[in-house]
Formats: C-alpha cells, sequence, structure tokens
C-alpha cells in the first residue's frame, strides 16, 4: 500500500511549488545565517502546523468544486469556545477537546446540510456562516476570555526530542487526507463531482452526500486547528480566525489544486503551506518591515499562480 | 438573454421569474422592515440607507461586468482602501487639489483592474486567487503610503457637496450611486461591450469561435471593476470624511453577496445590474432592520448572515427552475 503510493507520487513528480520552496530554502541558507538553526526550522514548522491543517481540510471542498469561507471564524469560535471551558472545567479537558472537535464538525455539517436542502451557492451560504459565526464569538466575549490547558499547549508548542509534536499531528492529518482524497472510492467520485458537477449526478453519484461530507471533514479540520491556535495564543481571542480562511484557500491553489475542483494534490497543498511558512519566516529575519512584506507576500501569490498556471486551455475563471 | 445562449440550460420557462426574484424579495423584505419600524417608510430614511449603501453599491456595478464574464474581483474592497486613502493624501485638505485627488483615485483604481485585466485574460490563472493576491498587494501598499496611520485631509467642500442633500430632500451621495448604476445599465444593454459580456459569459469557447475579442472584453470588464471601486472609495472617504488606514477592509465580501444576491451567478452569462442594485439595496436593509432593532453588534453580525443565507435561498427557491445548485 505504502509503496504504491509512493511509486504514485513519483510517478506524478513533485508538485511545481516545492521548486519555489527549495529556492526559498537556498535563499534563506545563503542570505540570512540564522535560518538554517534546527530550532528556527522547527519554528516554522510549529507556525505552519495551523494553516496546513485548515488547509487540508479546505481541499476536501475545493476538490469538489465548492468552497467554505466559514472556517477562519470557526476558528476563532473554537479558540474562545475551548479556552472558556479549560477554565471552567480544567479536570475535564480531554472531554472538552472532543467537544469542541465535534462541535465544529456539527457546524461544518449544518454548512453541507443547508447548502443540499436550500440549494445554494456554497461560497454565499459559507459568507453568510462567517457573518453568523462571527456574531456568536462577539456574543460569547469581545476580549480575550480564558486559558488553555496544558495537553493543548503540550500538542501546539511542545517538542520531542527537538521535533515539533505539532508536526506528527499534521502528518497524522495529511496521511488521512491523502488516502481519502487520492486513494479512495470517496476521493474519486468527490473529484468527479468537482469536475462535472453535471456528470457526475447523472453517473449516478450521491452529490449531497459528497458536499456533507467534504463541509464535515472541512469543519473537523477548522475544529482541530481552533485548538491548535488556542494553544498557540494560551487564551480565547475572538479576533484569531480573522482572514485564516483566505489563506487556507490560497494554500491550496498554491498547491496545485484549481478552484473548480476535480483535482487535488496533497503533497502539494504541505508544499504550499510550508513556502508560505519559509516566506514570511525568512521576511521576518531579514528584517522587512512589516508593511512591505504584506506587498511581498501578495506579489509572490500573484507570481506563483502565474507560473503554475497549466497553460493551456483557455478559461476565464 | 442568456436563454438563446444557451439552449441546454433550465431557465427557458421563466426567464421573467428569475429576473423578478431579487425584486420580490427585495419588496418583502422591506415590508417586513416597514411592519417593524415605521421609519422605514420615511423618504429620510431611505435616503439615507441609499447612502450607507453608496460605496458598496457603486463597487457592486462594476463587479457585475467581471462576475457576468464568470470571473470574480476579491480585490475591490483594497482598491476602495487605495482610493479613500489616495484621494486623502492628494487633495491634502487644499482646496486646488480636489479634482487631482478625485482624478488620481479613478486612475489608480482602473489602473489596478487593469492589471488584474491583463493577468487574468492573459495568464489565464483564477481570477479568484489573482484578485485576491491583488488585494492584498493593494493592501500592503496602502499601508506602505500611509504608515499606518490616517493620514491626509480631504479638500473644503468635498464632504459638504457629496452629504449635502438637494432641495434638502435627496442626498448628492444617493444621486451618485443612481447615477453609476445608470452607467452600469447603459454599458450593460446599449454597448457592444455589454453584449460580449453576456456572451463571452454564457460559452466563452463559443464566443472565441464566433470571434468576439475575448481577451480584450476581459481586461476591460476588470479595468470597469476597478473604476467603479475606486468611485466607491471616494464615496466612503465623502460619507466619513476621514480616510483611515484600511476603510475598504472586507467590503469585497459585501460586495460580492450584494452581487450574487443580485442573480449574477458563478456560471457567468446571466444576471443584470440593475438586479445587483436590488441585491445591494436587500444587504443594507438587512444590517438597517438588525440595527433599528437595537440588537448588540454581535446579534447584528448573526442577524446580518442569516438574512444573506436567507435572502439568497429564497432567490433560488423562486428562481426554482433556473434552478440546480450553482456551484462554481
Amino acid at each position: 500500500m505504502w509503496t504504491r503510493a509512493i511509486a504514485a507520487m513519483a510517478r506524478q513528480g513533485l508538485p511545481r511549488i516545492y521548486w519555489a520552496l527549495f529556492t526559498l530554502v537556498l535563499i534563506g541558507m545563503v542570505t540570512a545565517p540564522q535560518f538554517r538553526t534546527a530550532s528556527n526550522l522547527a519554528n516554522i514548522l510549529e507556525q505552519s502546523a495551523v494553516l496546513a491543517v485548515l488547509a487540508l481540510g479546505q481541499a476536501f471542498v475545493i476538490a469538489g468544486g465548492m468552497i467554505d469561507l466559514s472556517v477562519g471564524q470557526l476558528v476563532g469560535l473554537i479558540t474562545v469556545i475551548a479556552c472558556m471551558m479549560f477554565e471552567a472545567f480544567p479536570s475535564l479537558s480531554p472531554l472538552v477537546i472532543v467537544g469542541c472537535i465535534a462541535l465544529a464538525a456539527l457546524v461544518g455539517l449544518i454548512n453541507g446540510e443547508l447548502i443540499n436542502r436550500l440549494r445554494m451557492s456554497p461560497l454565499i451560504l459559507t459568507f453568510g456562516m462567517l457573518s453568523v459565526l462571527q456574531g456568536f464569538i462577539f456574543m460569547l466575549t469581545d476580549r480575550s476570555v480564558g486559558q488553555v490547558a496544558p495537553a493543548i499547549t503540550f500538542l501546539s508548542n511542545g517538542r520531542v526530542l527537538g521535533i515539533p509534536v505539532s508536526l506528527v499531528l499534521v502528518a497524522v492529518v495529511g496521511i488521512a487526507a491523502y488516502y481519502a482524497l487520492q486513494r479512495s472510492i470517496f476521493g474519486w467520485h468527490l473529484l468527479a463531482m468537482g469536475n462535472s458537477s453535471d456528470s457526475a449526478r447523472k453517473a449516478g453519484l450521491n452529490q449531497f452526500s459528497l458536499t456533507r461530507t467534504a463541509f464535515l471533514v472541512s469543519g473537523l479540520c477548522a475544529g482541530i486547528a481552533g485548538l491548535l491556535v488556542a494553544g498557540r495564543l494560551g487564551t480565547g481571542f475572538p479576533n484569531a480566525g480573522i482572514g485564516l480562511e483566505l489563506d487556507a484557500i490560497v494554500a491550496v491553489v498554491l498547491g496545485g489544486t484549481p478552484l473548480k475542483g476535480g483535482r487535488v494534490s496533497v503533497i502539494g497543498i504541505l508544499g504550499a503551506v510550508l513556502f508560505l511558512g519559509t516566506l514570511s519566516n525568512l521576511l521576518n529575519l531579514m528584517q522587512v518591515p512589516a508593511f512591505a512584506q504584506i506587498v511581498v507576500k501578495g506579489l509572490i501569490v500573484i507570481v506563483a499562480i502565474l507560473a503554475d498556471r497549466p497553460g493551456r486551455a483557455a478559461r476565464l475563471a | 438573454m442568456s436563454a438563446e445562449s444557451k439552449p441546454f440550460g433550465h431557465s427557458t420557462r421563466l426567464p421573467s421569474l428569475e429576473k423578478a426574484a431579487v425584486w420580490i424579495v427585495l419588496v418583502v423584505l422591506l415590508l417586513v422592515a416597514g411592519l417593524s419600524s415605521e421609519a422605514f417608510f420615511k423618504l429620510n430614511y431611505l435616503t439615507n440607507l441609499l447612502r450607507q449603501a453608496a460605496p458598496v453599491g457603486i463597487a457592486a456595478v462594476g463587479v457585475t461586468f467581471v462576475m457576468l464574464l464568470r470571473g470574480v474581483d476579491l480585490s475591490v474592497g483594497a482598491v476602495i482602501s487605495m482610493s479613500a486613502v489616495l484621494c486623502a493624501l492628494v487633495m491634502d485638505g487644499r482646496p486646488e487639489n480636489l479634482w487631482l485627488g478625485i482624478a488620481a483615485s479613478c486612475v489608480c483604481g482602473a489602473l489596478i483592474g487593469l492589471a488584474n485585466g491583463i493577468l487574468v485574460a492573459h495568464g489565464k490563472v483564477s481570477s479568484f486567487i489573482m484578485t485576491l493576491g491583488m488585494s492584498i498587494v493593494v493592501y500592503g501598499l496602502v499601508q506602505v503610503g500611509s504608515g499606518g496611520t490616517a493620514r491626509g485631509i480631504v479638500s473644503p467642500g468635498f464632504r459638504e457637496v457629496v452629504n449635502s442633500r438637494i432641495g434638502g430632500v435627496l442626498p448628492v451621495l444617493v444621486i451618485c450611486l443612481l447615477f453609476a448604476v445608470a452607467i452600469g445599465i447603459f454599458l450593460q444593454s446599449r454597448t457592444r461591450f455589454g453584449r460580449s459580456v453576456y456572451l463571452i459569459g454564457a460559452n466563452p469557447e463559443a464566443a472565441r469561435l464566433a470571434g468576439l475579442p475575448v481577451n480584450r472584453v476581459t481586461v476591460v470588464a476588470y479595468a470597469v471593476s476597478g473604476l467603479f471601486a475606486g468611485l466607491g472609495g471616494l464615496a466612503l472617504l465623502a460619507r466619513t470624511g476621514v480616510s483611515g488606514t484600511n476603510p475598504g477592509a472586507g467590503m469585497e465580501f459585501d460586495v460580492l453577496a450584494a452581487v450574487v444576491l443580485g442573480g449574477t451567478t458563478f456560471a457567468g452569462g446571466r444576471g443584470s445590474v440593475g438586479g445587483t442594485f436590488a441585491g445591494v439595496m436587500v444587504l443594507f436593509i438587512a444590517l438597517n432592520l438588525a440595527n433599528v432593532a437595537g440588537l448588540p453588534f454581535a446579534a447584528q453580525l448573526i442577524i446580518k448572515g442569516l438574512i444573506i443565507i436567507i435572502a439568497s435561498a429564497a432567490h433560488s427557491w423562486i428562481g426554482a427552475g433556473s434552478g440546480g445548485r450553482k456551484q462554481e
């Protein structure tokens, strides 16, 4: 099973974003001496964990030709709720963890179910949901609340033998996502729906079930990401998730998954997340001013998307 | 228009009802609003509502053309910010710089749109990500330019004139909004550009084979979107009087929601500027309804989200038969 997966990967070659990543790492090695220290590299991995999990969840939705804009605020909501609960019930932290992930999955399920039943555009529905979730966050609190359980701190910031614990978590989620999206019947069907919703329906695929599952996974991943954010911040910050959904979408697309769906690469997404993490790390080390960093980041997104285009087939969207 | 160009589409049965859907939603929402508070039927209140809606509404007119072409323009929020900040910086509180500031904002908005258009049309890349990247760049430039604080002062007279009410009733800003919508409708239905947009959006391949200048029309559409976003930024600056550092933050999603509520789908080729105007109104009545009810900010956010969802659901329900999921 493993050998087949690796053989398939070798056949397809590494996604193009890895060339950008290697270049960036090379530049870092040469220009910034602090860059190549083991602790800095571990830092990059640690900082990338939230985005990695979130992007992998988003990949399910985008692979099916849909989009989930609500995940950023869902991360914020879970961060706040988790920290409030950890503080209120310090002895029940395993239960709180399970509860938070279940709640996030439930929100994802509601998204999918509403899209199915109301026959709505996922973009509009999840945009509405973004606002609703933000409202819930501010109903709970308008400032940082609570504190995080030690277990979550360990998950986010802990290192065993210098290896970040969150890296293990990302690896587990990544492998699961790889098998679900690229090695399973479910993945085939989801990609078929992304390729052509019409043909998938005519072929008798259950689009409702596919949609529901994709959003469920997206919510689940947002829940895990929310706990990771809580661990990193140490407290429930209501604005923690603002804009994360767009970062996740950028990572998915830079990783070689078109927004129309129908194609997906988990390895590519992980590469794109690392690329974005390394970029901001390097810009910080080079002491580029914060505002200029924003410009550089935007330009890199544009250049990367231009460099990664298929280069054939006229398409507008 | 779309019915003929999409022979296998589903909208052949009730095109008129589909087009009217957003207006029906608007009327129902207005009735609900009127029932909940008598203020809604006062002329002053309605014109105030339109004044609030002007920045988003003006930008939404431009984005409609991009979405008719199966694209999307997420950079409008950043362009609105850019326009407001740049205009205030150029004006610098001096009356002689009034028109210079306005012109600078319009030109920069159009240039950013032009860059979007060229990159999307000739790069053949996803407009979502391309304009998202552009919005990050523009946002960063605005921050660099403003230094992270609210700088620049509007010229005397600018704010006063745009905020005045003609005859004490009709605000100039509302006239600007209606004028922008009128220009949009003119572009859409009376020009070759408008017709090309519909044809290309309905079927780009067929349009290309028929010899339509697909790339040129795409570039123009994005430039129009940038220009209108620039004008929206000016409207915002005139309404508030201060530029801030990122006044258009998040507005791209309000614009997007308004356009989609107005019946323009991501599948392209269907929708209209008139529908977009109705969509803008639905959105802002929803916001005001929550406001008038005296709900706290958190509840307002929830209601805004729910109304976007319900209005859009009602819209696709009324337009059923055109049905199916629009998931592109």
